[in-house]
């Protein structure tokens, strides 16, 4: 154990993985979160449960956090973010602005910034997030599943009908996300679960181009979303939502059955993609970064260095390097504090 | 879904009658009640896989990937057609249970099949029309083609030998080995316990109830030789 200190950017998941296992394996660690609170997205967007296990996405996360805080080579900066970053000497001098100001040295650095939500008002489909009250994201169901009370937000009332339409904002050439954002066919199909859980007799819908849903997510959330909860999943996008009377209408085909297909839904929920959040994109020009096509931090030695970018010294992991799931971002979090402890320890004079 | 299915069959295009919604969904209700429904569908890739192994997806408009869909989709309306029209295009060869998620389409199509001819539809009867003489022999004697049934005037197809073999049909089968296949008039000899325990089983597990539905002369006959059969053993159906 020397003097060393890595600095870890964002407290979500990825960046709360990776302050414990640099303080773990006995490193100083600032951990600086421009938000007022840590636990990251699952926390500011809140989720209800976590994908695949159904546990409670604030208490799963706020054992994370007790972790951190209860470290004492641990330090906190929240309402912080960096706003400048020079070498200094093998090592970094970073400059800190908001509650937690004022000079900062790093050996290394881990940037855990995230990704943030697809805005649908991106979507060069007719969708109408912005239009009608009752076509919603994946996120704001999640916060109707986790107050117990998911309700049209036109009238208050229960919805009989849900679909779901996977692929918002992913996938399309048009918007400029090529890319899959692997985790919302999962995490539909967990809130369409959900749904039916808190509301029996509502029939739930998802339109999707496929079903990603790979590993063990296939028999811990599809299969039982199918064969259990009676969830209908039917090949085919929906190209336009439309009014009619209180309901919503959304046309589409229903491929596998060979026919176009128009129906009356209570509540349509986008299933929107990953992009790379503010703090991601920010964080990237500050630290000099690499980033590829979308934004997202270029993991410059993949694919079996999965966390090195292309400044030595400045790692990343999450949700920053691309879309990833809960499982992924902290595993990558893990593997990046590791390489920034050895890159730290590799400068620090020997006993000091 | 139920309420696409309007967009595509109107009452005057179907070869069928058109039956309140009450009444298909009835229908479907059997089809689920069944106790082997929970062991033939689980959930739908839509993969395909059950068309691509399908002998009968090649010659005809027919998908057992459609029948598992429809029905996992609870549409009532489509599970009607199907039904009337395309369970019947399958030869029950169950080339489809390679499904990778467990599911027999072929099975719920044997379902749907004793639906249909227990609420006597038309298509069921159509279907069977043809098979009269068939159900007639299996029942009454527990083999189904017998030797004397393929005359040679009914297969002009088989070729010039079929005939001398008609001619001669008694000294043809004696040259078989087995002597159980020393028959004319049954596929092979069928032993009296054999025969008697069919009957109990073709009355007692309501096949021969279900023939009624489709064709009450040919259940009429088959019900005496039947009944008569048992009351000379003295066994109360």
């Amino acid at each position: 154990m020397g003097s060393e200190r890595v600095v870890v950017i964002g407290g979500g998941p990825a960046g709360l993985a990776a302050a414990a296992a640099v303080a773990d394996v006995g490193s100083a660690v600032t951990l600086v979160e421009w938000a007022p609170f840590l636990g990251g997205t699952p926390i500011a967007e809140n989720y209800a449960a976590l994908t695949p296990n159904m546990e409670s996405a604030e208490v799963a996360m706020g054992r994370m956090i007790d972790r951190v805080t209860s470290n004492e080579l641990v330090d906190v900066r929240l309402g912080s973010q960096v706003a400048a970053c020079e070498p200094d000497g093998h090592g970094f001098r970073l400059e800190l602005s908001g509650d937690g100001a004022g000079p900062l040295h790093a050996d290394a650095v881990v940037v855990a910034t995230g990704f943030q939500h697809f805005d649908p008002g991106r979507e060069t489909q007719m969708y109408g997030y912005y239009e009608f009250p009752d076509v919603v994201a994946l996120q704001d169901l999640e916060a109707m599943l986790k107050d117990h009370h998911v309700v049209r937000p036109s009238n208050g009332q229960p919805p009989e009908r849900i679909c779901f339409v996977q692929c918002v904002g992913s996938r399309d050439r048009q918007i400029g996300n090529e890319y899959c954002s692997k985790v919302c066919c999962g995490i539909a199909s967990k809130e369409a679960i959900e749904v039916r859980q808190q509301l029996p007799d509502c029939k739930v819908f998802i339109f999707y181009i496929d079903m990603r849903m790979y590993g063990y997510w296939e028999n811990q959330i599809y299969w039982p979303a199918q064969e259990q909860y009676h969830v209908q999943y039917v090949k085919g996008i929906i190209t336009e939502v439309l009014q009619k009377g209180d309901k919503l209408l959304v046309r589409g085909e229903d491929t596998t059955m060979g026919r176009p297909m128009e129906v009356t839904m209570d509540l349509v929920v986008l299933s929107v993609g990953m992009e790379p959040s503010l703090g991601t994109r920010l964080m990237a020009k500050t630290f000099g970064v690499a980033q590829n096509k979308y934004g997202f931090i270029d993991a410059a030695h993949a694919p079996l260095d999965t966390v090195s970018t292309s400044r030595p010294g400045i790692f990343a992991c999450g949700a920053a390097l691309g879309p990833a799931d809960l499982e992924d971002s902290v595993s990558s979090a893990a593997a990046a504090a590791v390489r920034a402890v050895a890159h730290a320890r590799s400068h620090q004079p020997v006993g000091a | 879904m139920a309420e696409t299915s309007a967009l595509y069959k109107s009452d005057d295009v179907a070869g069928y009658p058109e039956v309140a919604h009450d009444v298909k969904a009835r229908l479907f209700d059997e089809v689920k009640a069944d106790l082997r429904f929970p062991d033939y569908l689980y959930g739908c890739y839509e993969c395909g896989i059950c068309v691509a192994a399908c002998p009968s997806a090649r010659f005809y408009d027919f998908s057992p990937r459609r029948i598992a869909q429809a029905i996992a989709r609870e549409d009532v309306a489509l599970v009607y057609q199907q039904m009337e029209e395309d369970i019947w295009e399958c030869s029950q060869c169950f080339s489809c249970v390679r499904c990778p998620r467990g599911n027999n389409p072929g099975g719920l199509i044997t379902i749907m099949r004793e639906v249909a001819i227990n609420n006597g539809l038309a298509s069921a009867r159509e279907a069977l029309e043809g098979y009269s003489r068939i159900i007639y022999k299996i029942m009454s004697t527990g083999t189904q083609v017998s030797p004397d049934m393929l005359q040679p005037d009914a297969f002009p197809d088989w070729g010039p030998e079929v005939k001398d073999v008609s001619d001669n049909l008694a000294l043809w089968r004696r040259a078989l080995p087995p002597e159980t296949l020393h028959t004319t008039s049954t596929g092979w000899d069928v032993a009296e316990r054999t025969l008697i325990e069919l009957y109990v089983i073709w009355l007692e597990s309501g096949v021969l109830e279900m023939i009624r539905e489709v064709d009450e002369g040919l259940h009429a006959i088959l019900e005496e030789i039947m009944q008569d059969r048992l009351e000379e053993e003295g066994i109360e159906p």
